[in-house]
């Protein structure tokens, strides 16, 4: 491609699909335009800007075929994991036996923006007697109950303890409809008292040896569960190529945060980088096939540096966001704001560093889960944002809210106190909720304030 | 003597106790020091007022919160630092079917003496241990022993006084478990009006009306201090509580000992009787919680359940679906904030369910 990179609507990038389609430019199978998941209902797409790239196409479409995977899994035989809320352990672990798929349900909370309310699952989980005083994950009961979106799983897990209310109280409803859950425990993670041996985790947290020791046998658990599930056995070996599989999809994305979140002009959307990110919690259902698509988006990134070509416009004002959005649109309203994204904290980084190849596996395991930043204290996940906030660049720090989290109000404030007083950044607080169109003139308001503030603070 | 206050019914009172300190499971109120403490939007009112209460309180040396709730999980660290007294937050596993989790619990136990010992505390020798569980093995028998006599707000009264750790009325409650007369001034009552004369006059219409009462559970969350008024606004609208299910009530008190094995491993013992024992709401899976309910619902007869929950607590909030479903009983969903000073919106729900069931 020739031109300068740009973002695209719907319409004009399914024009350009067609037209790659027509050249027969080399596709996966799964690729395609966006429009047929509109006709099933994904309505949010036609409202969103797209990345102009033929890896972009791919992502997306990688991503959007998701519950199709799942379903022809199911239809081959494959057993299905369902594994909800310690976003990146399980499924290494999962992945690592040839018959079987992991998914996070969690992921549903996503539905409603995509599908922009119409496919009822609130609805439904409102009937359950869970509201909308719930965080969004909450549509993932709705999913379980309606049965029209993911194939309900063989086996569900559900890590427990150091977790938020809202998703322990949602999966125990679950469970009392009738769904059997594996639960384990995931201690809250705290320093270690004076003259306790520790290990330092992946990502940099301390630990007690004590608590990496209970959650290696809670893992134990899993094992059994897993192994039992697939008839075959989960022994070291198999998990150590888990992990190192593993662990390319992580390097592939931490080669793409690094160059994506720094380099100016910025080579690739917000959303885009968003979706990316994702992947590494459960591989989109497809480990191999996720290692392609973040390779091919990587090369493209570089290919724009290289051309010193962007998509956004240079000198754009330098945002590091913490909390995924529950409106993916929002993403979109970051960039057309004048910012671009430089730096994220999406509540999984554990599931972005490298988990250590030189331990034994469970051992490795043990320490990565550990790492979640959601289970220790506020503290420490402010002092991952200040540091990686500082590494990338950032010039300010956006906190976003997940409406009705219960780990939001407090941890909010945290991390806003510690990244003003370590590095001296403008912190803002947005909600944001799975539709934030009625909310809109207020975000665009209060990120062209932020990056107001930013670019009067380059001249100081 | 040193005081330490908590919250959680998971802290073992006799633990901090063994190790000379006062221990205080503080019912916070409905007070100012809450209000500069905490991001109000999303937080539990009851948290936000409890560590309001437990950094500005006289005389408080230590803080105890567990990890029972994500919000009081959050809350201990938002103390901490807010420069208050010194603060302990344990680790209460989820799960409870594995034994590793009642190992992480004793451990927890055992990480929080030498917190205690920090404050100035004395590890406790075993048969010292032993002798303290005992002690407050037979006062809590008494306790529970008198609560059928109290009425539903004196119970709920008597057993906040114990978890205050005031041990003046114990003899009196070892009166009434033995079937003597209450002294209703001091046990039952603590409003000055229904100490004033004519209260003869009044006990005998407020016993006809009682007669006549709807029995109702209530189950829920913890209740501040001033919530003992829900058990006023319930009998005036023609309910009565037959049965207290809110964190704050006979509940989550823990399991007799076993007075052999306390001289064994008086430890073991206190994680048998907390962690083993005492059904609640964000166990996984919740179970005991359940077993528990239903075979209290059935013994109590109560036709109607009042769920009491602090606004934002997810683990009550998601629980009122199963209830309706599992026993079958109409359910009021009352959601607390902490803001009704005056309990006249949440006397007007509970009246309008009070309709709805006679």
């Amino acid at each position: 491609m020739s031109a300068a990179p740009k973002r695209l609507t719907m319409a004009e990038l399914d024009r350009l699909c067609r037209r790659r389609q027509a050249a027969g430019a080399p596709m996966p199978a799964y690729a395609g335009p966006l429009e047929r998941h509109v006709e099933e209902g994904d309505r949010r797409l036609l409202k969103l800007q797209y990345d102009d790239s033929a890896a972009a196409l791919r992502l997306w479409s990688f991503l959007l075929t998701e519950e199709e995977r799942l379903h022809a899994a199911r239809a081959a035989g494959r057993k299905i994991v369902g594994t909800m809320k310690d976003l990146g352990t399980v499924p290494v672990m999962a992945y690592a036996l040839p018959n079987v798929v992991a998914f996070y349900p969690d992921g549903a909370w996503w539905t409603p923006c995509v599908m922009e309310l119409s496919e009822g699952l609130f609805g439904v989980a409102q009937s359950l007697g869970l509201g909308d005083a719930f965080c969004p994950v909450r549509a993932m009961a709705g999913a379980f109950v309606n049965r029209a979106h993911f194939p309900i799983p063989d086996l569900l897990t559900c890590s427990v303890g150091a977790t938020c209310d809202d998703f322990s109280a949602v999966a125990q409803r679950l469970e009392s409809l009738g769904f059997p859950i594996l639960w384990w425990e995931m201690p809250s993670r705290r320093l270690p008292d004076p003259g306790e041996p520790a290990v330092t985790l992946p990502g940099g947290f301390r630990a007690p040896e004590s608590q990496v020791a209970l959650v290696r046998s809670e893992l134990d658990r899993i094992r059994a569960a897993l192994a039992e599930l697939a008839g075959a056995p989960l022994g070291d070996d198999e998990l150590a190529a888990g992990i190192r599989e593993a662990n390319r999809v992580r390097g592939l994305l931490g080669d793409l945060r690094r160059l994506a979140y720094t380099a100016d002009p910025c080579p690739m959307p917000a959303l885009e980088m968003l979706i990316a990110e994702m992947l590494a919690i459960h591989f989109c259902s497809d480990r191999a096939e996720s290692v392609a698509v973040l390779a091919e988006l990587l090369a493209e990134v570089r290919r724009r540096i290289d051309k010193g070509r962007g998509v956004l416009p240079e000198g754009a004002a330098r945002l590091f966001w913490v909390n995924p959005v529950a409106d993916l649109r929002v993403m979109n309203l970051l960039d057309d704001c004048g910012a671009r994204l430089c730096g994220t904290e999406f509540l999984f980084c554990h599931a972005l560093d490298a988990i250590p190849e030189d331990l034994p596996p469970m051992e490795a395991l043990a320490r990565m889960a550990l790492a979640d930043p959601m289970v220790g204290p506020a503290a420490d996940r402010a002092a991952r944002v200040v540091r990686d906030a500082r590494a990338f660049g950032a010039e300010a720090v956006v906190v976003s809210r997940i409406p009705g989290a219960s780990h939001c109000a407090l941890e909010g404030a945290v991390i806003g106190r510690m990244v003003r007083e370590a590095i001296g950044l403008p912190v803002v607080e947005l909600e944001v909720p799975p539709m934030a169109d009625p909310m809109w003139p207020t975000l665009k308001t209060r990120l062209e304030a932020l990056v107001e503030t930013v670019i009067e603070r380059r001249k100081r | 003597m040193r005081t330490v206050v908590y919250s959680s019914p998971f802290v073992p009172a006799e633990w901090l106790a063994a190790h000379g300190l006062r221990p205080v499971r503080l019912r916070p109120g409905a007070g100012a020091p809450a209000e500069s403490l905490g991001p109000i939007m999303g937080m539990c009112p009851y948290a936000r007022a409890f560590v309001g209460e437990a950094a500005s309180m006289p005389g408080v040396d230590g803080v105890v919160l567990t990890t029972t709730c994500d919000q009081m999980r959050r809350a201990a660290e938002w103390l901490a630092l807010g420069g208050g007294p010194p603060v302990f937050l344990m680790n209460v596993p989820a799960t409870w079917q594995t034994p590793a989790a009642a190992r992480l619990y004793r451990d927890e136990l055992q990480r929080m003496g030498r917190f205690l010992v920090g404050l100035g505390g004395a590890p406790p020798s075993r048969d010292g241990l032993a002798e303290t569980v005992e002690a407050y093995d037979a006062r809590r028998a008494a306790l529970r022993g008198a609560l059928g006599a109290l009425g539903p707000r004196g119970a709920s009264e008597a057993v906040a006084r114990f978890d205050a750790g005031e041990e003046a009325h114990d003899a009196a409650l070892r009166d009434l478990g033995r079937g003597g007369s209450p002294d209703p001034p001091r046990l039952n009552r603590t409003r000055g009006a229904q100490d004033a004369g004519g209260a003869a006059g009044q006990e005998t219409c407020r016993a006809r009306a009682l007669s006549r009462a709807v029995p109702l559970a209530l189950v829920g969350g913890p209740l501040r201090r001033d919530d003992v008024r829900l058990f006023d606004a319930i009998e005036r609208a023609g309910g009565l509580v037959v049965l207290d299910g809110t964190e704050s009530g006979a509940r989550t008190l823990p399991a007799p000992f076993d007075r052999r094995r306390l001289r064994d491993d008086p430890l073991l013992e206190l994680v048998d009787a907390y962690f083993g024992a005492i059904p609640d709401i964000f166990r996984r899976p919740d179970t005991a919680l359940h077993q528990w309910l239903g075979r209290e619902l059935a013994a109590s007869s109560a036709r109607g359940i009042i769920l009491w929950r602090n606004v934002w607590c997810d683990l009550w909030a998601a629980s009122v679906g199963r209830l309706r479903e599992t026993t079958g009983l109409p359910v009021l969903d009352l959601d607390v904030s902490g803001e009704d000073a005056g309990f006249g919106r949440t006397g007007d729900r509970i009246q309008a369910f009070m309709e709805m069931l006679r």
